[in-house]
């Protein structure tokens, strides 16, 4: 795999263009959305509506009541309804770097395709079943109490679409000969795998260490998933900043028929 | 972690192997990155098992007397017998035996598809007999840490069927992915000596 940095510019030429016209510029605006789409998500979820945490599997009828019309879940939904479309951009980073690996393209498709059901099942169902509590009110409370379960069964049981991705990611890195992201990050992605495992009890126990909020079912599995979500963006992040840019699909100049950036140079 | 071993590298260009001894990290390091981060998931999965046992003791006591333990001790010979293959299949890899080396992980591929065949044979009747993952927080555990050791014993096969494809189609076995294989299969080994101990043997 060529592995020269700007291979048909000179290295000093390359340094001196400006940001605005690097070629990498699109890819890089998707790869800074994905902290702000995090920290929105943190802020949303967890000191704005207290959705995250888990709030308990057995919590009393009033409790939930309360929490499913209450104005910081309003608040909530609608920020995360006018945010949610940043999720694509987000695994669109990951997938972007996939390509240039040497795996067949069969591990990018199940990761596109996961992502795009874990989307709908994991982001978009519990926002409408939050939704629904915080914005349509007369529910009766039996009715919350079923949304309520919804919600955060989706949230945190849909596990299916979640696995096949990661593994599809993980098994891609392990695969690639071209070494686009560390060995280790692959072998660090099956956890993500094994987490999502460790998940399914959620839909059988209702308290304890395999409920929703266990110590088994959510809290190991963020000591895992935190980490690894950090850890996952500094590597794509170098993995952006090595690419050449000859090897990007925008490499190949608009106007019919001219050749690459600095071909022939 | 370093052996001391007898490695065997055939030279393409004068087909001679050429034996060398030396100390290294058997397999890849990010395989022992995934291997200490496995175990140190797996202690949590342990600790935490062990403090829920302790607080219903009697439950946990009981509902262990449900389990095969006849099976249980036969799926752990079939694993130790399964590595020892590997291990020798390794040996036998670093000489530059690629024929033999590939019959023995043949072997260990073999031995160890047992596993999964047994678990199930295991698990039909007490599935059947209502002892299922919400039976009680004993069979939640159960079933959990069993089947994600399962997953593991799977994903081991896997790549022991890639190990005896690279020893079967390569001049010159990719010994660093051999060995990676190996450290794999021994630790799924020793996760399965744990959990036998803490689900069927521990009173």
């Amino acid at each position: 795999m060529n592995t020269t940095t700007a291979s048909t510019l000179p290295a000093a030429a390359a340094q001196k263009i400006p940001w605005r016209k690097s070629k990498k510029l699109d890819q890089w605006i998707c790869y800074w959305s994905v902290p702000f789409f995090y920290n929105l998500f943190g802020i949303v979820f967890v000191p704005l509506s207290w959705m995250m945490p888990p709030r308990s599997p057995s919590s009393p009828l009033p409790d939930v009541v309360a929490f499913m019309q209450s104005h910081n879940l309003l608040l909530a939904c609608a920020i995360l309804t006018l945010a949610y479309g940043l999720a694509p951009v987000s695994n669109a980073v990951y997938l972007t770097q996939m390509k240039r690996m040497s795996v067949n393209p069969a591990f990018r498709v199940t990761l596109m395709i996961g992502s795009i059901a874990g989307a709908i099942v994991g982001m978009l169902f519990p926002l409408f079943c939050f939704g629904l509590g915080a914005f349509r009110s007369g529910y009766e409370p039996a009715v919350l109490q079923m949304l309520y379960d919804f919600g955060y069964l989706a949230f945190i049981g849909s596990l299916g679409c979640f696995c096949a991705m990661w593994m599809a990611f993980g098994l891609a890195i392990l695969l690639d000969h071209n070494n686009i992201l560390p060995k280790w990050l692959g072998y660090y992605t099956v956890w993500q795998f094994v987490t999502e495992l460790v998940a399914a009890p959620v839909w059988i126990d209702k308290s304890g260490a395999f409920g929703w909020n266990g110590l088994m079912t959510f809290w190991l599995a963020m000591l895992i998933y935190v980490p690894w979500q950090f850890i996952v963006y500094v590597c794509i992040y170098k993995a952006i900043r090595d690419q050449p840019e000859d090897e990007l699909d925008n490499a190949v100049a608009r106007k019919p028929g001219r050749a690459p950036a600095g071909a022939g140079a | 972690m370093t052996v001391a071993d007898a490695s065997a590298v055939v030279d393409r260009d004068t087909r001679t192997t050429v034996v060398t001894r030396s100390r290294h990290v058997p397999g890849e390091p990010s395989m022992w990155f995934f291997v200490i981060g496995d175990l140190f998931i797996f202690a949590i999965y342990f600790v935490l098992y062990v403090v829920y046992r302790q607080q219903q003791h009697a439950l946990f006591l009981s509902s262990e007397q449900h389990l095969n333990q006849g099976i249980g001790a036969i799926n752990t010979v079939v694993l130790l017998t399964s590595s020892l293959f590997v291990a020798l299949g390794t040996q036998t890899a670093r000489l530059g035996k690629a024929r033999d080396a590939m019959r023995l992980f043949v072997f260990a591929a073999a031995t160890g598809a047992l596993f999964p065949i047994l678990k199930l044979v295991e698990w039909l009747p007490e599935l059947g007999a209502g002892l299922t993952p919400g039976h009680n927080l004993f069979f939640m555990f159960y079933y959990v840490m069993a089947g994600l050791h399962l997953c593991h014993v799977m994903l081991g096969l896997v790549i022991m069927c890639f190990v005896i494809r690279d020893l079967r189609i390569s001049k010159a076995p990719d010994m660093k992915f051999i060995e990676a294989g190996a450290t794999y299969w021994h630790m799924v080994d020793l996760l399965w000596l744990v959990l036998f101990a803490l689900f069927y043997l521990m009173r």
